[in-house]
This record gives structure tokens, sequence and C-alpha cells, in this order.
């Protein structure tokens, strides 16, 4: 068969009879699987396109054999892997071999997840009953009863009821063709090597997941001749395990899968750069607030618009070409209760990004204005929601206050939503960070894609302003 | 069916015939029986075929577990065109490298972003398309974006079961020659470290992006340096290194992104990138490139074509000389990593007789106390490594020389001040300066202030 190698040189470097045989146990139903394997693959003219994926276990060293590309997994993580390649290279031919300890105990969550994904793959899952290459332990498809070494006075109900692989596997929506076979008869062989050939046909087809469970003798830890194992099949195993068609769906070909694209226009469009710059309306950093970094909070409840006016005005700063950054307070704060935010804007580079001592604080609910008031450093600025917040806590007298009824001239305009904005024209108009043009800018092109909005906001933006100016001319 | 003496009938070779009898059992018309000589090259008793009775039915070929214990024997073999489809034999030569190209980006005005999506950006631009990740707070959101952006450049998101199936999915994806990624936070990571393992020594490459959490255990979302150890020393099983890069800003989440799947792709080994929670959330400014990565697909993977059927992705050596020898080999390329790779930056080091060191977020901390303490007329630098594995001590030892004190600030146990330490010992610098911290390990980060307190209160007691 020339889907083997001609010698297997992997194989104790090929070295005498070593290069022609399998490092199998006499009579050990994993070379007939193998067996079928080849055959189907040469039969497919699939050789080149397959990637063959061998677990841990018996069949370890099935790259020893098979003249196909081979990967080796991790012990129960081929069918993770077989994604891994599937995807990689959609015309690839992916096999997973695994045995019962690799694909029905440590590795349970990658063959369910790989199964109900329902990618085009072949998994091939030989079931002999126990962990045969540590040495004869208890397998999660060992008989009730059986003796192992690791149930030496036999399976009992504590160590569970053997797992029926097959069924689970049919039982899921995203596999296609789930059948059980034998080996230990001329008519098991020829139904297990049809079925090998059905499910690899089914990939070259791109249809689906195709699974075929091979109750497989290991004459070995049975300590039995091969035709007693396979008695042994035939007695003990087929009782829990029906052999037959578990799952044979009709589906059309559906894979179809493009190679990546590697079009850097492609590419800048999704990121959604801008060709043009921003109109900028600054001619210098306001030093006025202080001389390179100044710091500002803006916090409120979930929903208040804090994260969002953060944004923008660090959007606004760095359009000014000075450095900015934003960083949001998460985790379990932000999911109700307070949320806040720390916009640093540099002359050059922001150092230290966040704001315990912020120059100017923004307060859109009463708890952030008593949390974060008394941190404001002397000589800063507090703007507060006036119409939700009645009391202000005791505040150095050189931090100036400002109470702006910022959802109420929200609710005027006939959207509550854009207090935040109401806040900026506040902020800008007692500060004078940059002028009203920068505000506008990025206000403008953070709603480029919903511009119906655009007005509103405008609006808001210089209600807020007119409010303190009349507050304070 | 084909005539009698077309059909093919059973020769044994013993020496490949292990004695199982299955093919006594299969053959209906008893031709094989068992034999009694022990072979003496296998050492096995190997089956007898008398092919009188043999009417050419092939059952036995389906029970012969060996791939060559039978031949297929055909008395009138010139008269059978045999229609077994010719097997090619793999390409002969070395496969043609699809070759790695660079094309140049669109002009573009800089992005505003967050750390995980400017490393998402880093990472498309570094030509990965592959996306397997498992949502973990607080990395999540580079997952998001690569979800939404991967579909429109016909690249493949798929979210694992667990990130035990994710960093098993990379090594596919990855062994089949395409830059593969994830964004995983500490307690993913850890479970990661097992598959990054059979990566090293399978030499897979990939990028693993881990927003560090506050540990031990689930700890909490906040951020940390607490896997400085895992990236440094505890990368699963064996001799295990990798490259560990450490950004302190979203424009190098991007950029050294970007060079971690270069790495990845020079070495065949997985770079993890380290950032903090608070730097996968940040906002700020970041250029893009002047050109991004097409990726080729290279000589070695298992891709699935008639060019690449030879190779194997496997970390199996059997024999205890193979695999010293691969370790050896493994050792040499650590060697070059080491060599070649250490990279740091240096704030006001020149003449500093404080040092402070510090990776990620805390080094901007530094930095504003380094700018603070020299406003108060103290020399102080930082140094600020970004590779932390390779630690840059290279780059740190002749800035030693007039340095009396160093403080190591990190939001960790000590993590990176161990890195320090045992980098110092391998460079047999033996005459220490003081070595001092500003720790914390709980999700706060370390504050300008305390730095610079530290600093001041040192000077002060040493007067
Ligand atoms: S131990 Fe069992 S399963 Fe393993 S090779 Fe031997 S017979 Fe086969």
């Amino acid at each position: 068969m020339s889907v083997y190698y001609e010698k297997f040189t992997r194989h104790a470097r090929g070295e005498g009879i070593k290069g022609a045989t399998t490092h199998y146990c006499p009579g050990c139903g994993h070379g007939l699987a193998h067996n079928y394997l080849a055959e189907t693959i040469e039969a497919l003219d699939i050789q080149d396109r397959t990637v063959l994926i061998s677990p841990v276990g018996c069949s370890v060293f099935m790259y020893y054999y098979m003249d196909v590309g081979n990967t080796q997994a991790a012990h129960g993580r081929a069918p993770a892997v077989a994604i891994g390649h599937k995807v990689a290279n959609p015309d690839a031919v992916v096999i997973c071999y695994q045995g019962d300890g690799d694909l029905a105990s440590i590795g349970l969550a990658e063959i369910i997840q790989t199964a109900q994904l329902g990618l085009p793959i072949t998994v091939i899952f030989v079931n002999n009953g126990t962990y045969a290459m540590t040495g004869g332990q208890l397998a999660p498809t060992t008989p009730m009863g059986m003796a192992t070494a690791t149930s030496p006075d036999g399976r009992d109900r504590l160590m569970g009821e053997p797992l029926k692989v097959a069924e689970m596997i049919a039982q899921m929506d995203g596999p296609i063709y789930v059948e059980r076979v034998a080996l230990f008869d001329n008519k098991q062989r020829n139904r297990a090597k049809k079925a090998i050939r059905k499910a690899i046909r089914l990939q070259t087809e791109k249809r689906g997941f195709a699974f075929v469970e091979v109750l497989s003798e290991c004459p070995t830890h049975l300590r039995m001749s091969s035709d007693e194992a396979q008695e042994w099949i035939k007695e003990k195993m087929l009782p829990i395990f029906p052999l037959g068609v578990k799952k044979d769906l009709v589906v059309e070909p559906w894979f179809d899968m493009d190679l990546p694209n590697f079009d850097p226009q492609a590419l800048v469009d999704q990121l959604g750069t801008a060709e043009e710059e921003l109109p900028r309306f600054s001619d210098h950093f306001p030093a006025h607030i202080d001389t390179d970094d100044i710091s500002v909070k803006m916090a409120g409840a979930g929903g208040d618009g804090a994260q969002t006016a953060a944004m923008l005005l660090t959007r606004a700063a760095i359009n000014e070409s000075f450095d900015a950054t934003h960083i949001p307070s998460y985790g379990p704060q932000s999911r109700g209760g307070t949320s806040y935010a720390d916009v640093h804007i540099a002359r050059t580079e922001v150092l230290s990004p966040a704001a315990p001592d912020p120059h100017i604080l923004i307060a859109f609910n009463s708890p952030s204005l008593m949390k974060f008031a008394p941190a404001v450093r002397p000589g800063g600025i507090v703007i507060y929601d006036s119409s939700v917040i009645t009391e202000v806590p005791e505040l150095d007298s050189n931090v100036q206050c400002f109470g702006v009824p910022m959802t109420e001239i929200a609710r005027s305009l006939g959207n509550i939503m854009v207090k935040n904005i109401v806040a900026l024209g506040a902020l800008q108009s007692v500060t004078e960070l940059f002028p009203p043009g920068t505000f506008l800018t990025a206000i403008r092109s953070a709603l480029s894609e919903k511009c119906a909005l655009i007005p509103l906001n405008e609006a808001a933006f210089e209600k807020g302003r007119q409010f303190l100016e009349a507050l304070t001319h | 069916m084909p005539k009698l003496k077309e059909r093919p009938k059973p020769v044994i070779t013993p020496e490949l015939c292990k004695g199982c009898g299955r093919c006594i059992d299969a053959c209906p018309k008893h031709c094989f029986t068992m034999g009694e000589m022990i072979n003496p090259l296998s050492g096995l008793i190997p089956a007898k075929v008398d092919l009188n009775a043999c009417n050419g039915c092939g059952l036995c070929f389906d029970a012969c577990p060996e791939p060559y214990a039978l031949e297929r024997w055909i008395e009138d073999a010139l008269a059978v065109e045999l229609e077994m489809a010719e097997v090619k034999p793999a390409a002969e030569n070395a496969p043609p490298v699809i070759p790695t190209t660079r094309k140049p980006l669109p002009t573009a005005q800089p992005l505003i972003l967050k750390g995980t999506y400017a490393s998402a950006v880093g990472a498309l631009l570094a030509g990965c398309r592959h996306f397997f990740g498992y949502p973990i707070t607080p990395s999540t959101e580079g997952a998001e974006l690569m979800a939404k952006l991967l579909p429109d450049l016909d690249g493949v998101f798929v979210q694992a079961v667990s990130e035990v199936a994710t960093v098993n999915m990379i090594y596919g994806c990855g062994g089949a020659g395409r830059p593969a990624m994830t964004f995983t936070s500490s307690p993913g990571f850890s479970l990661m470290l097992e598959g990054i393992s059979y990566m090293i020594g399978a030499e897979v490459p990939g990028v693993f992006v881990n927003i560090m959490r506050g540990g031990p255990g689930l700890g909490n979302i906040a951020p940390e340096q607490s896997d400085i150890k895992l990236a440094c020393r505890g990368l699963g099983h064996g001799n295990t290194h990798a490259i560990a890069l450490a950004p302190s800003s979203p424009q190098e989440m991007l950029d050294l992104t970007m060079l971690a799947f270069e790495l990845s792709f020079k070495y065949r080994n997985p770079v993890v990138v380290l950032g903090d929670g608070y730097l996968g959330q940040i906002t700020g400014k970041v250029n893009l490139p002047e050109t991004m990565v097409a990726p080729g697909i290279p000589r070695w993977a298992v891709y699935g074509d008639a060019q690449h059927r030879d190779n194997l992705i496997c970390s199996i050596m059997l024999s205890e000389e193979a695999l010293e020898a691969h370790n050896t080999y493994l050792n040499r390329k650590y060697r070059a990593m080491i060599e070649h790779e250490q990279r740091a930056e240096t704030y006001y080091c020149d003449d500093a007789d404080v040092l402070l060191i510090a990776a990620n977020t805390p080094a901007r901390m530094a930095k504003g106390a380094v700018e603070s303490l020299r406003r108060q007329g103290v020399r102080a630098g930082l140094f600020r490594p970004i590779t932390l594995w390779p630690f840059p001590i290279d780059l740190l030892t002749p800035l030693l020389e007039d340095v009396q004190e160093i403080v190591v600030v990190e939001a960790s146990n000590g993590q990176l001040e161990d890195e320090l330490r045992l980098a110092l010992s391998k460079a047999h610098v033996i005459d220490l300066p003081l070595i001092e911290n500003v720790r914390h390990f709980g999700g706060i980060l370390p504050q300008q202030d305390e730095i610079v307190e530290k600093v001041l209160n040192y000077r002060v007691w040493a007067s």
C-alpha cells in the first residue's frame, strides 16, 4: 500500500525490520484501521492534501507510517489541532485519529466542540476499552465488571458506566455522519472499510463532520490471542456498544472558505482610518491650567455618558496634536455603581495616565461628587450636574465649583442622553482648554455615521457653554 | 470480478509477520496456519500460507494489521494493468517557499485606540488572519475586535471551548504555517502553558497577548503584572523559553504585537506579549506603520498540499540522545534570542545615580517620578525592559557604574525584581547597588508620588 512510507524511517530510524513493520502488538486492531485509512486516502487521491493528526495513546506514532502531512497532538487535543489545520487551509483533508482515553476522557471538551462546530473534519475513534499505552488502566469505555490495572476488582458503579461516544456524538447537531463499526470478522472489517471511506469522502465533498468509532482488539491487555480478543469484542463490547449507523444526514456541500485577504486597502478600510487630517483650532497648549500635563476626571453612574465625554475630550486633544490618554474605570464597579474616566492631556507625552488628584472634575451624580471632589487639586475646577446634585461637599477654597443643570438642559433639548455633551460645553467655557471648534469637530467626527444626531449634540454643547457664560460673566 | 489468475494472492514476508493469526480466522478456504518456527529477525512465529485452495478473495488482506507482511502476488501480473491510482511521491526537492512580503500601507491618519484594540490591529498588520480564543476579562475587547474585523478580511475567528483548546488550535494553525494568535488573561494563560510547551518542542510559532490581572486563583480583574514569572520561567514543562514583550502604551501594543509575529516566525517559537489590565483599557494615539505583512507559507509547515507533504510537526523525541540533541538545538535558539533580541528604553539613565526599573504601565508612573525627582534635583533615571525575557541585561550593565540605588517598580510580588536579580547574577555583576522596590499586587498600580517618596526617603536616610 503506497500511502505508507516505503520505509518507516521514523520507526527506530528504519533499521532492520522496523523499517517495514509497525510498533503495534500482534493482532492489534490499530493496524487494520490504519490500512483502511491508507486505502481510502489512495482511492480518493487525496494523499497530498491529507493532514493526519496523531494522538497520544498506542497510535501516537502514526506519523511513522503514513506518507501524508503529519502533526502529532497533545493528549486529547487532536480535534482542536484539527480545527487549526482546517481553517489554516480549507483544502486540506484533516483526519483526527484518536483512542478512547484520548478522545473519551481527557479530550471530551475538544471532541464535543469540534463535532458541534461541524467543519468537514473526519475523526476515527478507536475504542478498545482500555488505556493500552500506559499499561491497561480503566478507560471511559471499559465494560462494567472488567478488571484493569486501576480497577483490580472490576469496574463498579463508583467508576461510572462506560461512555457510549458514537451515540453521544450522533445526538449533536453538528455531525452529519456517525457510525460504529468493528473488526472481528470479515463482514465487520468490510463495513469498517466502507465507513472510513465514507467519512473521508464526505469531507472531500465539503459536506461536514464525520465520526467513525471502531471497536478494536487489544489482545495484549486482554491477555488473549487475537481470535479470543475478537470473540471478546463480540461478547463483551457489542452489548454496550451496538454497531451501526447512528446518524447519516444528506447535506449539500457547503464548506467554502476563502483564503485570507492581505490587501492593504481592504485592511485600512476595515480600520476606518481617515485620509484627511481634521481641522485644528488651537495654536497652543492650555498652559493656563498647567504647564505640561492636565488631568480630568469624569464620573457618574453607568449610562451618564462619562466615558463618551472622556473619549471625546481625548480625541479633541489628539486632533490638536497633543498626547492624550483615556482610561476608564472597569471591573465590578463598571457594572452599576460609579463609572469614572481619567483623561490626561500632555504637551508631549502622558506619563502617569491615572488622575488621582485631577485638575478638573466633572460629576454627573452625587456619589461621584462626594467621592472625587475632595481630591481635586488646589486651583482646580469642579463642574457638576445641579439637576440631580443638591448638596456640595466642603472643598478647598482654591477650588472653583460650578453647578450646571445638565439633565434639565438635555431634557429641554428632547434627549437626556446629551447631558454629557452639555457638560463638555460647560467645560469648554469655564476652562478654555481648547476653542469650541476643537470639541465640535471631535463630536462631529465621532458621529460621522449617525449624522442625524449632530445638530442635537451641537445644540447641547452650545447650551452648556451659554449657561456657564451667563453664570461667569 | 477479475479472472482467478488476475486476482492478488497473499505471500507472507516471514520477518514482517507478527503471527497474530487474524488471517487464519479470515480465510474461508483455510489457507493459513500458524507456523512453528521462530523467525530469527523478528523473534516472533509467523503464520504460513498454502495457496492451493486460494481463490483470491482478498479477505486476508483486510485482516492483516501489518502494512507489509502480506505481499499481493498476481500469477498473471502482466495481463493485469493494475488500476491502482498512481501515488505521487512527495515533491523531491525542498518545497518552494511562498515568501512573506511587505506591502505599503496607504497613508492614513493616526488612530485613537485602546490598548487591546491596538494590539489586534497590530496582529492584522502582521498578517494574522486566524484568531482563536476564550473570553476572559480584561482581554476580551481585543478578541471582540478580531471577531468583528476578521470575516471581512477572509480571516477566521474561532471561539474555543477553553484556553486548553485555544492553544491547541493555534498549534494546528501555526503548524500549518499561518500566523495565529489569542488574547487572554492570567488564569487563561495558566491553562495555555501546557500547549505552549508543545509548541516550543515542535517549533510552532504563535502569539499570545496576555492582559495580566490580579491573582492567585480567580484573584480579581484589576491590573497586575502577575505572570512575569510564567512568561519568563514557567512556560509549561521541559526546557522552554519564549520572547516576552512588555509594551507600555497603545502605540507599543500595536508595534510590539507586530514584532511578536515577526520574531515568532523568525525563531519558530511562540512569543508572549504581556500587558497589564490598565494598558489593555487605556486609549491613546496610535500611528500606523508604513507597511503591512502578507505572510507566505514556510517551508517546514504541514499545510496540507503536495509541497509540504513530507513535513511533520511533533515534539516527541523517543531516544535520549535525540531529545538531548533537540534540547541542545533549542538552547542554541534561546542563546540567539538572548544575543539578538534584548530590548529596553532608557530615560535619563546616563548620569543617573538612582535607577528606576519598571515595565508596562508602572513604567509610565516611574517616568513621571523621574521627571518629578529631576525637578527636585535628584539624578533619577528609568530603565524600562521591553523584553522581559530575554532580560535586557546587556543594555543595563553599562549604566550601573554610578548607580547607588535601584528601585524596581512593579505591580507584582517581585517577579520583575527576580528577573533582574537572576540576570545580574548570570552576568556576574558582583558589586550590586542597593535594590529597593515599590510593589503593589492586588490590582493597585504603583503611583508616581509613592515612587518619589521612596527615593527621597532613602536619600534622607543615606545622608
Ligand atoms: S497494547 Fe493493545 S492497543 Fe496497544 S499496540 Fe498493543 S494490542 Fe494494540
